[in-house]
């Protein structure tokens, strides 16, 4: 119904909030970080679609996603491209009454095939302009960016995104080792911008194009900045608040075999452990 | 692989994914194919790659064949075929495409390449089949009615028609059918559930039934027609013995697994 959509707002009152892994589909028991995506809508029960394309809509993040939102003060709901048969309303108007659309992880080349022989692109463009919190995890986040790095045909490589945010992204930057290397190498030889690095856990709010915000759900995770000046890397840590009560609150709902794998994997990459 | 010709087996609906009583048209499938033991790839994409349609393939191919399938969306985590996909399709003898969504699915092969490796096939002979949007995809212009209103959705155009699958599973499909092709879509073949039509190069060679009514139209522009449209039955051979007991239809596959007639129902829609 176009009688419910919003107008267009001013480029610094629309929100992206991209993370390196975590939500709902990654931390089971921690809703910091969903928490944290609902807080940023303006109204008091937001309206949040979960797009679930990147996986081929399986039925497990779906499921994932209702146990999270189901019970909180917002009005879930998700769209299936590989399920339409449920879906009578058009998509436009789907998408563009939402306050929060939520974009899981997957394959990052079949999220935007998809979206793009669907013509879901250009309406998340649309929702992003008119005020729509738009977030999302791993292909979920960098879909945003003007790249990123997928392994959506295997081995890691740069892919091409919706350029609503200037710069790359990378993802997992702690839980798999060997997608930064990849990035890394894209920055310097200047086939991909600078961007953002994030570690699971970690999310990015942007305004605009500009970062206002960097979050976490787990201690010791972190992000970093990356540019390539003349061929050499200058990388800048970024201060990420933890969200929740403080690290007591954070560490209550925290995964141990998840802090375990990121340990082995920064032993791995030669980092020291506990950094 | 020596040279055969091109072949394709469109399905109306109908096959492992859809039949549960009937092997007819799979068997026919598998008839065309020269090995003793056949190189059988599966392409679930238009499902999103679902695990339950993957289990019942390999249920009904694995005991006689080399079955293998490709998942578009699990290529990070070592399912399915890991190593090149055009190698490893070129190599089939048989690429079953599976049903769904035939836009989703056009959409994610040509963001891997894929449109381009199995028209390759194609044209080497490997044998290419499915049912629903495993069959709406070969042709030159598809009839999608998956979401919303009907609309033409271009296939990889290997076949120089247009095409209808379902035909008789909802009223309004013949004669929205009827209308596109006066208005505009090229000539082509309309499928019941249940009815395949056998493609040798370009011409349709014949088209076969798991069910003793299952029928075939060639739909056509036509200025002397009020509607615009005509319409001929094409003949269509049951592949079961005379007067065995008919294949279950398609629209009444029903397990006592709700999740699985819903299954069913996500294949029939195209």
């Amino acid at each position: 119904m176009s009688g419910s959509q919003r107008p267009v707002v001013a480029l610094d009152r629309r929100q992206i909030f991209a993370m390196g892994g975590g939500g709902f589909t990654m931390e089971p028991g921690n809703p910091l970080l969903d928490d944290f995506v609902l807080s940023l809508a303006d109204v008091g029960e937001p309206r949040i679609l979960f797009l679930p394309t990147a996986s081929g809509d399986t039925t497990s993040q779906i499921n994932a996603f209702r146990a999270r939102f189901g019970e909180r003060a917002c009005v879930p709901s998700h769209l299936s491209l590989f399920h339409l048969r449920d879906t009578t309303r058009p998509l436009r108007e789907i998408v563009l009454e939402q306050d929060i659309v939520y974009v899981g992880g997957g394959s990052m080349r079949n999220l935007l095939a998809l979206w793009r022989a669907h013509e879901l692109d250009h309406l998340l463009v649309q929702a992003w302009q008119r005020g729509t919190v738009l977030a999302g995890l791993s292909a979920g986040a960098m879909c945003w960016f003007h790249a990123g790095v997928t392994r959506s045909s295997g081995p890691p490589e740069p892919i091409d995104g919706l350029a609503l945010l200037p710069g790359s992204l990378t993802v997992h930057a702690d839980g798999e080792p060997e997608r930064l290397p990849v990035w890394l190498a894209a920055v310097r030889g200047g086939t991909l911008p600078g961007g953002w690095a994030l570690d699971d856990g970690v999310g990015l709010l942007f305004r605009g194009e500009r970062v206002e915000r960097a979050v976490s759900s787990r201690p010791g995770a972190g992000a970093q900045r990356v540019d390539a000046i003349e061929g050499e890397l200058m990388r800048k840590r970024l201060d990420v608040e933890l969200l929740g009560d403080g690290p007591q609150a954070a560490l209550g709902g925290f995964d141990e075999a998840v802090e375990e794998l990121r340990r082995v994997n920064r032993m791995r990459r030669g980092g020291s452990i506990g950094r | 692989m020596p040279n055969a010709a091109p072949q394709i087996v469109a399905l109306g609906g109908g096959g492992f994914s859809m039949e549960r009583d009937s092997t007819l048209l799979d068997d026919y499938i598998l008839s065309l194919l020269c090995s003793p033991r056949p190189r059988v790839c599966f392409l679930p994409t238009a499902s999103g790659d679902a695990d339950h349609y993957v289990v019942r393939f390999y249920r009904r191919f694995a005991p006689t064949c080399e079955a293998s399938h490709v998942s578009l969306f699990r290529r990070d985590q070592g399912t399915g075929v890991e190593d090149d996909l055009a190698s490893h399709l070129l190599a089939q003898d048989l690429i079953y495409v599976g049903g769904g969504n035939v836009l989703s699915m056009l959409g994610a092969w040509r963001a891997h390449g894929l449109d381009a490796i199995l028209r390759r096939a194609w044209r080497r002979g490997i044998v290419l089949c499915g049912p629903s949007a495993g069959s709406l995809c070969w042709f030159d212009q598809a009839l999608s009615a998956f979401h919303g209103a009907p609309r033409m959705v271009r296939g990889l155009g290997l076949l120089p028609y247009s095409n209808c699958v379902h035909y008789d599973a909802e009223p309004a499909r013949r004669s929205e059918y009827h209308r596109f092709v006066a208005d505009g879509l090229r000539a082509g073949y309309a499928a019941e559930d249940g009815v395949a039509l056998h493609f040798r190069g370009t011409a349709l060679a014949r088209a076969v039934s798991s069910r003793p009514d299952g029928a075939a139209f060639l739909v056509e522009p036509c200025e002397r027609s009020p509607a615009g449209v005509s319409e001929r039955r094409l003949h269509v051979e049951f592949l079961g013995a005379a007067g065995a007991r008919p294949a279950t239809g398609a629209r009444e596959l029903a397990g006592d697994d709700p999740r699985e007639r819903g299954d069913a129902l996500a294949v029939v829609a195209a």
